[in-house]
């Protein structure tokens, strides 16, 4: 599978420091990257519940792969957002379910706190369940 | 009230580590351990005391001392350890007594932190002595722990729950309060200081115009028995709930001060060991107030912790910890108003050293997140009060809540943080 988009995140937060790290992500959080986020999807049909701060998530599919685009109104969360809505998009969806804990952890790397993994997992479940890539879980 | 059975134990350091008459921060923070670690590489500036307040040396030595010395069970060996651990707990009930100044320590029941003991009430004597159509009144700025159980209760005997506003700044309106007063009214429960705007309520004249409606009175001392002397007696009210964990004890150890009256008319709550006084299974007889609400072996340990916190505070002085407090929190207030795009939630005239903030353009979570990378500990969020924050019309607030042993540099430090959050999240 094409992980590219991840590999470049993954490498880029292994040669730096903690506080490097968490710079990079503010960086991430302020880049304009593709189309902006669409202002009548953050509405509560795609917010994804269950986060301190909002997190919405746009969910598109095209030629059975899955895109996603997601936005939070707080800073470092919407770089987490961004960072895993980059990675795991382009996938199908037997690609999608193979992504695991593994994958968040090297994104992860210490420079957040274990609260912020958990809404790192919390994020990449709500992918696969937007995807249906997680069997017997339904999107909400 | 210490004995023969206590003195045995080693002399543990119950006083502050300096004199009484000279308030200094510095000497002060040598006495809790925490405070000298660093996080990120940064010195630790703890400002999320209004959540848990850190343990100085002595509490930490109570409870270890307890585990060590003379650990056993509380009310039934008749063995030396267990004599001398129900004296250690007894003694403390006596303690708490002292603070508060309750008439007497039976007026003292422990339970395992406030919302506890606010649902000791909400169950057992309001439970038994309100009924349908009956009022309570709370405050919009109460915490989840003073909302919930009345709900419950709502929910349980069709009780009413009235809710007295809070001003723009904070502030608590007395005559506002009072037209809520009907002669339904049976109970109101208000917070002492609220967690998230800092406002002291004028607790005494709350309880003086529900006594006059015929109204019983619980407060929620959580964030009032840290910042300032507390007595009962002058207050008035039948019920005073607080948490030791931000009095600086540990963890797992609450009280609930009733009136013996009002005790001695609360049906037992929860059934078990060391609440009654006879057991067959045609009749049982439940022990008198307190004991008749500490079913089961007690938090002792934890209790015992909180003794040595409130002998350590009362070392202080609670009249001097207030004044220091005081003084932080007015150079909070100015040096958070010198920040351009920060606002206070929370600017009462008279108001405890809790300080609520907003910084435009920013969520609460990436201030916070900042600081935390400096060092600097707060809490974000909606404070377990998401009633107030609908009042205010925010969702969340950045929240330092000082302590004995904050300094003004740890102040300027959270100033010049917030900045840097901004420079940063620009
Ligand atoms: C005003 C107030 N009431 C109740 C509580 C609940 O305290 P505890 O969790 O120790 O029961 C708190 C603290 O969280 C508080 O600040």
């Amino acid at each position: 599978m094409d992980l590219t988009a991840y590999e470049d995140y993954a490498e880029t937060l292994e040669a730096l420091d903690d506080e490097m790290r968490f710079e990079y992500l503010l960086d991430i959080a302020k880049k304009k990257r593709g189309e902006p986020f669409p202002e009548e999807a953050m509405d509560d049909a795609h917010l994804m519940h269950g986060c301190m701060s909002r997190v919405w998530i746009v969910h598109d599919i095209s030629e059975d792969r899955h895109y996603f685009r997601g936005h939070s109104d707080a800073a470092i969360v919407k770089g987490l957002v961004t960072m895993m809505t980059d990675s795991f998009s382009g996938l199908t969806t037997a690609e999608l379910a193979q992504i695991t804990l593994d994958h968040v952890r090297r994104l992860n790397l210490g420079a957040l706190t274990t609260q912020r993994q958990v809404g790192m997992m919390a994020m990449l479940k709500h992918l696969q369940k937007l995807a249906g890539a997680r069997p017997g879980f339904q999107a909400a | 009230m210490t004995t023969g059975v206590m003195t045995a134990a080693p002399a543990l350091r119950a006083a502050p580590s300096h004199g009484r008459n000279t308030y200094d921060p510095a000497a002060v923070r040598g006495d809790f351990p925490i405070l000298s670690r660093t996080i990120y590489n940064k010195p630790l500036r703890f400002l999320d005391n209004g959540a848990s307040a850190q343990k100085p040396q002595s509490v930490l030595d109570a409870v270890q001392n307890s585990y060590a010395r003379e650990y056993a069970n509380v009310h039934r060996g008749a063995h030396f350890l267990s004599g001398a651990a129900t004296e250690a707990y007894e003694g403390v009930r006596e303690k708490v007594a002292g603070l508060l100044n309750a008439p007497a320590p039976e007026n003292i029941v422990f339970t395992k932190n406030v919302t506890e003991a606010i649902n000791l009430v909400a169950c057992s004597w309001a439970g038994a002595h309100l009924s349908a159509g009956d009022e309570i009144v709370i405050t919009q700025m109460e915490h989840h722990a003073n909302i919930v159980p009345w709900q419950l209760l709502r929910d349980r005997k069709g009780i009413v729950l009235r809710v007295a506003p809070v001003e723009d700044d904070g502030r608590f309106d007395l005559e506002k309060f009072a037209a809520l007063l009907t002669d339904r009214t049976k109970l109101v429960s208000v917070t002492h200081v609220s967690n998230v705007l800092g406002t002291v309520v004028p607790v005494a004249e709350v309880t003086r115009l529900a006594r006059a409606a015929g109204a019983c009175v619980l407060i929620d001392g959580a964030q009032g028995v840290v910042h300032q002397p507390v007595d009962v007696q002058v207050i008035g009210c039948d019920f005073y709930a607080f948490t030791g964990h931000k009095l600086y004890g540990p963890t797992g150890i609450g009280v609930l001060y009733g009136t013996a009256e009002r005790l001695a008319e609360t049906p037992p709550w929860q059934g078990g060991g060391d609440m009654i006084e006879s057991v067959s299974f045609e009749k049982t007889v439940y022990a008198d107030p307190p004991l008749r609400f500490e079913a089961g072996t007690p938090p002792f340990v934890q209790a015992i912790g909180l003794g040595a916190a409130i002998d350590y505070v009362q070392a202080l002085g609670m009249e001097a910890i207030g004044a220091h407090e005081h003084a932080l929190c007015n150079h909070a207030m100015e040096a958070l108003r010198a920040v351009p795009g920060v606002r206070p939630i929370g600017e009462a005239p008279n108001k405890a050293a809790i300080v609520s903030f907003v910084v435009d353009g920013l969520h609460s979570m990436d201030v916070g997140a900042i600081l935390d990378r400096q060092g600097i500990a707060v809490r974000v969020g909606h404070h377990c009060a998401q009633p107030l924050m609908a009042r205010m019309g925010i969702e969340s607030t950045v929240r330092a809540s000082m302590a004995l042993y904050n300094t003004t540099e740890e102040i300027d430090a959270l100033a010049a943080g917030i900045r840097h959050a901004q420079k940063l999240l620009a």
